[in-house]
């Protein structure tokens, strides 16, 4: 069910009892611009962008339903009974069913419901969660203006989302698209009360799984980087051997 | 055990605590309906100090810091109407305070983080404990993100405050137990883990917790008792983390009261949970046969998120052995029925209803900032605060300065009301109380009583103006 790049970020994360405690993401980052912590009513607009976003994604792949707004379970979060199960194993028991370690983690309920969903967390807290990979349950409601952990408002000891969550690929999306998906997850869905089961996870909140050496700095390295290229007319042709492709643009 | 063992709080206080009781009480509190004995001053002196005690019998010593030398401190025996002066002297190496867990007293008595007494100083805590207040209460410092750190090296006590018109009979023998937890380096030494440590996170997560368990000082002490006796048992949970679910072998549990003392009725108990801070009294009835033995024991009880659960959270701990002696049952004593009621708080006019979200470390997505007010309310009238747990490890809900009841526990009403001032909110669970603010102007701390929540700033700060 799991789309392949949502894969490829439990595969990632899957040789995290190897991975080393090395510092926790890039210093080099830009600060976010500031967030609203809620208030003012979100514009019909945004929450139609916000929903394009969240469809587009594949949020409901994983938190409850489909691609579709109007099937059952949307993003109301892992249930026992669905079918497929939308429990993963994270580690290596991903591919070994016996090896060990072995985490069990859920997809949670991205609904506003009060006691189970996402009622309580803020706008902001969305916003860290899908940029920063922060829990929101457990990173304090402020706005972060620096990735070195103990600066500029981001936790000494952050505390991870669990994989799969794909948030190293989403954090890359604007600051505009994360607030909107932000204000359409608590303004436009209904809320539906299921409560998740924690997700297991490591000590240290997936924090030596998610080093800049595995998932990359924010923001990405300049363009181009070694694997990128700048193109030019002559050598997309070249390249491709494909005339039909569009030429690029500067 | 002998009764002059420190557990038994009635031998012991007197010799404990350099004592003085004056002679002629200064100003009478208002007077009682039904007067008790008359009013008194108690006046002692409290030295919080470094010292070396052998904690375990047998074992090494170890370096701690102690209340008049000794761990856990001298057990304060108190009566309803007494006008407490509490001269503390600070003799350790930072600033620290004494906070009276669950007394109701003025806001500079309060030994809460707004009032540090530096090392070296000294202050006087005053207060007059109120009537109707009889109940088993706890003393502990509570200096800004320090308390854990202090309470770890043996600085708690408990405190017994008694009515004039305790309805159980005063022939029962008395107990009372101090649950505290520690760890130890070998050779001795209080393990404390440096906070950037692996340790280190597990405990800031958790709550620091000790394999070594502790009852009033002693890791399984004896407990004497007759066939057909009945004991009553004032249980303190005193640990910075650790819930006990207590049961006593072959024995049911008459449980008769908790935090602020003696419910209407006793309600029978197979097991009891005792969270972090709280209280209960219970009675424990004589049941077994002469010359047998029973262990009072706590049951695995999981608080805990998946990430940091100890391994061996499901192993069960032996706390005491309640030994029968070989003399011949006596008859049990006659219990009354009806013990204190205890009139519910009015909830028809509430002045305010709060929310209080807990996540980890964090109240209402915020971390304590001391110049910072949360909450605002006036004296005299009454809220209804909801305490919502969201994520997947208990905390303990505590707040000072005014006791309250509560009301319902994730939408199953409370049966009966009793005074409380700490309510455990397990794992995604929601309790809800109410409160009256009777008692004294200031700014009161609410918090989380795992202590290395609160020392990471999991509390807040409710200002209560006249
Ligand atoms: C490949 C599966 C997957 C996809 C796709 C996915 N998520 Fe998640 N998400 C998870 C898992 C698993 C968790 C639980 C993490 C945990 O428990 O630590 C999670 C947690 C979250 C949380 C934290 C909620 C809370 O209450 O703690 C938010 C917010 C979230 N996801 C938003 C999104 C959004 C928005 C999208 C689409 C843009 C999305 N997710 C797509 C797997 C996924």
């Amino acid at each position: 069910m799991a789309r392949p790049h949502h894969l490829a970020a439990a595969a990632a994360v899957a040789g995290l009892a190897s991975a080393a405690a090395a510092p926790t993401l890039g210093a080099q980052a830009r600060p976010a611009a500031a967030v609203a912590g809620g208030g003012r009513a979100p514009s019909e607009a945004q929450l139609l962008r916000g929903r394009a976003l969240v469809l587009n994604h594949g949020c409901g792949d994983c938190h409850g339903g489909s691609p579709d707004p109007a099937s059952e379970g949307f993003l109301a979060g892992y249930r026992p009974d669905a079918v497929p199960s939308l429990e993963f194993r994270i580690g290596p028991c991903a591919d070994r069913p016996d090896a060990q370690p072995c985490f069990r983690t859920r997809p949670r309920n991205l609904t506003p419901d009060n006691a189970t969903g996402t009622g309580r967390f803020t706008e902001r807290q969305l916003f860290n969660a899908l940029r920063y990979g922060l829990r929101p349950g457990e990173t304090p409601d402020v706005e972060i203006t620096g990735t070195t952990p103990g600066q500029g408002n981001f936790p000494a000891h952050p505390k991870y989302l669990a994989p799969p969550m794909p948030w190293p690929a989403f954090r890359h999306m604007a600051d505009q698209e994360l607030r909107d998906i932000a204000a359409y997850l608590k303004h436009a869905v209904a809320p539906v009360r299921n409560r998740v089961p924690d997700s297991e996870g490591p000590p240290d909140f997936w924090a030596s799984a998610y080093t800049v050496a595995l998932i990359g700095p924010y923001p990405a390295a300049p363009f181009p980087t070694a694997r990128e290229q700048r193109p030019t007319l002559a050598r997309a042709v070249r390249g491709t051997g494909d005339r039909s492709a569009p030429p690029p643009r500067r | 055990m002998p009764r002059s063992h420190p557990l038994s709080v009635r031998t012991a206080v007197a010799a404990a605590l350099a004592l003085q009781v004056a002679a002629a009480p200064s100003t009478p509190p208002a007077a009682p309906a039904r007067a008790g004995p008359a009013a008194r001053t108690v006046e002692l002196t409290l030295t919080a100090a470094p010292a070396r005690l052998a904690l375990r019998d047998g074992g090494d010593t170890t370096d701690v810091w102690a209340y008049d030398g000794r761990v856990p401190g001298p057990t304060l025996d108190l009566r309803e109407g007494d006008r407490v002066v509490v001269h503390f002297r600070n003799r350790l190496p930072e600033a620290s305070t004494i906070h009276w867990h669950g007394l109701t007293l003025p806001f500079v008595a309060d030994g809460s983080p707004f009032h540090p007494v530096p090392p070296g100083g000294s202050h006087d805590y005053v207060f007059t404990v109120p009537r109707g207040t009889a109940g088993t209460y706890w003393y502990h410092p509570h200096p800004d993100h320090r308390t854990g750190a202090q309470v770890a090296r043996g600085l708690y006590g408990a405190i017994v405050v008694r009515a004039p018109d305790d309805p159980l009979p005063a022939s029962l023998p008395e107990h009372v137990l101090v649950l505290s937890d520690n760890r130890f380096r070998p050779g001795g030494a209080i393990d404390i883990a440096d906070p950037a440590s692996p340790a280190g996170r597990v405990d800031a997560e958790n709550g620091r917790e000790g394999d070594v368990v502790f009852v009033s000082g002693r890791v399984m002490p004896a407990l004497a008792i007759r066939s057909g006796e009945v004991q009553r048992w004032r249980i303190v949970n005193a640990s910075a983390a650790r819930v006990y679910r207590l049961a006593l072998e072959g024995h049911r549990l008459l449980h008769v009261g908790s935090d602020g003392g003696l419910f209407a009725r006793g309600v029978e108990r197979g097991e009891l949970t005792l969270g972090v801070g709280e209280r209960a009294e219970v009675l424990v009835r004589g049941t077994g046969a002469p010359g047998t033995r029973a262990l009072l024991r706590a049951l695995p009880y999981d608080r805990y998120i998946p990430q940091t659960r100890p391994a061996d959270w499901a192993t069960p701990r032996d706390l005491l052995a309640l030994r029968y002696d070989d003399g011949p049952p006596v008859a049990p004593p006659a219990l009354p029925e009806v013990l204190r009621p205890v009139a519910p708080l009015d909830t028809g006019r509430v002045a305010a209803r709060r929310v209080m979200v807990l996540t980890q470390h964090l109240i209402n997505g915020k971390h304590m900032d001391m110049a910072r007010v949360d909450v605002r309310a006036r004296l005299g009238t009454t809220e209804i605060w909801e305490v919502e747990n969201l994520v997947g490890m208990d905390h303990p809900f505590h707040l000072h300065g005014f006791r309250f009841q509560v009301l319902d526990r994730n939408g199953v009403p409370e049966p009966f009301p009793s005074w409380k001032d700490v309510v455990n909110v397990p794992k995604h669970e929601t309790a809800r109380f109410v409160v009256r603010f009777d008692g004294f102007a200031g700014k009161w701390m609410y918090h989380c009583h795992i202590l290395d929540h609160e020392d990471h700033g999991m509390m807040g700060v409710l200002e209560v103006r006249p």
